[in-house]
């Protein structure tokens, strides 16, 4: 099966990772589509965009090989809007899948 | 078509030069170059890295889209909030029904309360004119009942054109910023569809 869905999804798994450790841009695309299939160009634009909307900032840092690479790492407004988004995302899917399996097992 | 590196950056910059500002384009397709670089050293072909990537022309489209509703949001002007529009009907069929129509209803209806509003500015003062001067013995027509009701009437229509006109100012203004939200909005939904296997 193969289930559409839109980039709301995508902003969260970019915040929940970010929220984890800081990442470059590369890694971050790795660890996403490493669990899911997604065009990874997109990934960018929406960086740039949580950049414009603050919830994220970007520094340099040298590398052992190359020139610095460029990390993001999540700003406080973009902690409590990963918190939000993951709380509602949990849920809802988890009301879906309540529905999805049926009562008497959702029950447990 | 050659899928490699060079071929992806072109594409990129061929879209959106002239449209993004030279400081951030350039800033966009270092992170594409280094996803290159990085990918590269992690032993994957270009051929390989451009197709994970997925189309360059999608993703130009989607920062000319954002960055067009971003300067249209800036500066409000009817050319930009026009390119706005523009660049985000090209984000997908869906948005001929869900970006164009209510825009074309919108906009035509801002239109024909500021024509009526205009017209009832005009006719207005010329009303009176003509009731004054059939109140002062001129031969006439007579469109009124009576010359004193055809002044107040006059001053009725004139008042109310004006307000036509105000009102479609402020209405404007309101429904160009609740089109920004939406159409920021539109571009976060629609665009990079994620797929699960």
């Amino acid at each position: 099966m193969n289930i559409q869905f839109k980039k709301g999804v995508l902003e969260i798994c970019v915040l929940a990772v970010l929220a984890q450790k800081d990442c470059y841009g590369y890694e971050l695309v790795n660890e996403i589509s490493k669990r899911i299939d997604i065009s990874e160009g997109t990934i960018y634009p929406l960086l740039r965009r949580l950049k414009d909307e603050g919830y994220v900032t970007t520094y340099l840092q040298e590398s052992g090989e190359g020139p610095p690479r460029k990390y993001y790492r999540l700003t406080d407004s973009g902690r409590k809007e990963e918190h939000e988004l993951k709380e509602e995302w949990l849920r809802f899917t988890t009301a879906v899948n309540a529905l999805l399996v049926g009562k008497n097992n959702a029950a447990e | 078509m050659l899928q490699n590196e060079q071929e992806y950056i072109r594409i990129l910059k061929n879209r959106l030069e002239g449209t993004l500002p030279a400081e951030d384009l350039e800033d966009l397709l270092s992170d594409y170059r280094e996803h290159f670089r990085l990918g590269k050293a992690d032993g994957r072909s270009e051929d390989e890295l451009f197709c994970s990537l997925g189309s360059p022309e999608d993703v130009a489209k989607e920062i000319r889209a954002t960055h067009l509703v971003k300067k249209a949001e800036h500066t409000c002007s009817c050319r930009n909030i026009f390119h706005a529009v523009v660049a985000t009907l090209g984000l997908g069929l869906f948005n001929l029904v869900f970006v164009l129509v209510p825009f074309i209803i919108l906009v035509v209806m801002l239109l024909v309360i500021f024509l009526v509003g205009v017209a009832f500015s005009l006719f207005g003062p010329a009303a009176f004119v003509y009731a004054i001067l059939q109140l002062l013995g001129f031969p006439s027509f007579s469109i009124w009942l009576s010359p004193v009701a055809g002044i107040f009437l006059s001053v009725g229509i004139t008042a109310v054109g004006f307000l036509l006109v105000i009102g479609d100012f402020y209405l404007a203004r309101f429904f160009y910023r609740m089109g920004i939200s939406y159409l920021k909005w539109n571009i976060q939904m629609i665009t990079g569809t994620v797929h699960t296997e």
